[in-house]
């Protein structure tokens, strides 16, 4: 059974989505598509059927979002908005659907994406959350979780620095390198509250890609047919989220995530509107 | 982040609201020409006028694509827009600031639409709380004789047609602008919005009108560009 954070869409009728939601997160270059694909072909070849989508998308806000992007003229709360807007039509005109037709829907980010991108614009958290209140609560969700140091040479090496993914729209230094590093810093420090905030199964993306697929697909296959999991597979699939866990590299740029640029959330206490997630689906063992 | 009601700025904002056909807009018209006569630096700022926000508003529109929950999130982005980029710097260059609709056209009519109440509200807490918010008060068969008498048929969302509420335009609108109607209602007291009565002579209601924002400039004088 499915349910929102909060508040119910109209004529969003959730008690008949049988399909499983589950979500891919994970900071820029990560290598979250690469792992969707992976996952798709190998979903399917066990004859389950994918729906894979991803942010920025929809058919009504997709273009309108790039295009006001080219420019760098949006303000950041209506950049947040324009992105819900997005985010609204792809649930409604995808997720849902699918999710009712019985289909395994991938998603490569959520709201959480979202949020953080707001959260370090200094937007307030209590907002952020309620404006997202409508998402459903996905089956899961696999955090794909890497430190600053081992994401730099990922992008540096690949496709090189991109306007809004080292957050320049918010940092006045004009050293892409010195901004993006500030940003994916100050996004991963977010990434982290919701991951215990909202219990994502975090994955280490520093191995191969081969090496995180089997982790994701020990994760998934449970999720999506209840397979009693082997002791082993659990061990390694899916992590606790432990704060102090974090890899070591990823603290060295401690100082400068903690710039004026990233807001303090304020009032993280129970009172906010929407609840924290329920733990994912993922079956407790009940003694196999 | 800034809620309704912590902004402090130098301008002034005044809005009107009230159902098609309420006589709003006229209103607005005629205060801004006033406020203009009199030497005041006094801006207009349009609904659903953002340019980045527009295109998106209007294929959306154009092709039916809307929803309740996109038709009420991208009105919400171009609100935004324009908050953010127009009002705010207007408002702290110390201009008054006028606005033919605002957060509670939205309030009415996406609650109007099925949408929670609550969340539409908080959704829209970054608008900045206006000096003045002026009520249009009018029956709905008033309205609707105005509207017959200057245009022919409604447009698809302007009269609910989304909602499936009747086959019927002329039905369909007066259902749709009764729930509207409603919500307005409720938001008097809520926020305190100024009634204003408009079944009087258009003169009458301008003249209240007037009395009201004078005594919200008394102590702007400062506002004043021209002699």
């Amino acid at each position: 059974m499915k349910e929102s954070y909060g508040v119910t869409l109209p004529n969003m009728r959730v008690n008949d989505l049988v399909g499983k939601l589950i979500v891919i997160e994970g900071t820029d270059g990560v290598g979250r598509s690469t792992q969707i694909t992976l996952l798709k072909d190998w979903l399917e070849e066990r004859g389950h059927a994918v729906l894979n989508t991803g942010l920025s998308r929809s058919g009504l806000v997709g273009k309108g979002i790039k295009r006001a992007k080219e420019g760098h003229t949006l303000g950041r709360i209506t950049l947040n908005l324009f992105y819900a807007t997005d985010f609204a039509d792809r649930l409604e005109h995808e997720i849902v659907p699918a999710l009712r037709a019985g289909f395994v829907v991938l998603t490569d980010r959520y709201i959480y994406s979202l949020m953080v991108r707001a959260m370090i614009r200094g937007l307030d958290m209590e907002w952020i959350r309620n404006v997202y209140s409508f998402a459903l609560k996905p089956d899961a969700v696999f955090y794909l979780r890497i430190g600053v140091d081992e994401l730099i040479p990922r992008v540096v090496f690949s496709r090189g620095f991109d306007y809004w993914e080292s957050g320049m729209d918010i940092h006045s230094t004009e050293d892409m390198y010195e901004s993006f590093r500030r940003y994916q810093s100050a996004l991963l420090e977010q990434f982290d509250k919701l991951a215990e905030e909202y219990k994502f199964k975090v994955i280490d993306a520093n191995p191969e890609p081969r090496k995180i697929f089997e982790k994701l697909r020990a994760g998934i296959a449970r999720v999506v047919e209840g397979e009693p999991a082997k002791s082993a597979q659990i061990a390694e699939g899916t992590v606790p989220f432990n704060p102090e866990s974090r890899p070591a590299e990823a603290e060295a740029p401690k100082e400068k995530a903690e710039t004026p640029l990233v807001a303090k959330p304020r009032g993280e206490s129970s009172s906010t509107p929407v609840p924290p997630a329920e733990p994912a689906a993922v079956p407790v063992r009940d003694g196999d | 982040m800034k809620r309704y009601g912590d902004h402090r700025f130098p301008g002034r904002l005044f809005i009107v609201e009230g159902i098609d056909g309420s006589g709003k807009s006229t209103q607005l018209m005629l205060l801004h020409r006033w406020l203009r006569s009199e030497g005041y630096g006094v801006v207009f700022s349009e609904w659903n006028s953002s340019m980045v926000v527009k295109d998106t508003t209007k294929r959306g529109k154009k092709r039916k694509l809307l929803t309740p929950a996109t038709f009420c999130l991208i009105h919400a982005t171009d609100f935004a827009d324009r908050m953010e980029r127009n009002i705010i710097p207007l408002l702290k260059a110390g201009a008054i600031v006028l606005c033919d609709r605002y957060i509670y056209t939205a309030f009415a009519r996406d609650v109007a639409r099925g949408l929670d109440r609550a969340w539409v509200r908080d959704l829209y807490s970054f608008a900045v709380k206006p000096t003045v918010a002026f009520y249009f008060q009018v029956p709905l068969e008033v309205s609707m004789e105005r509207l017959h008498g200057a245009r022919a048929g409604f447009k698809f969302y302007e009269a609910g047609l989304d909602l499936g509420l009747s086959e019927d335009p002329d039905e369909s609108f007066r259902v749709f602008q009764g729930r509207i109607l409603e919500e307005y209602e409720q938001m008097v007291p809520e926020y305190g919005l100024t009634v204003i009565d408009a079944t009087q002579p258009i003169e009458a209601q301008q003249e209240q009108m007037r009395q009201v924002v004078i005594s919200k400039l008394e102590k702007a004088k400062q506002l004043r560009v021209a002699p």
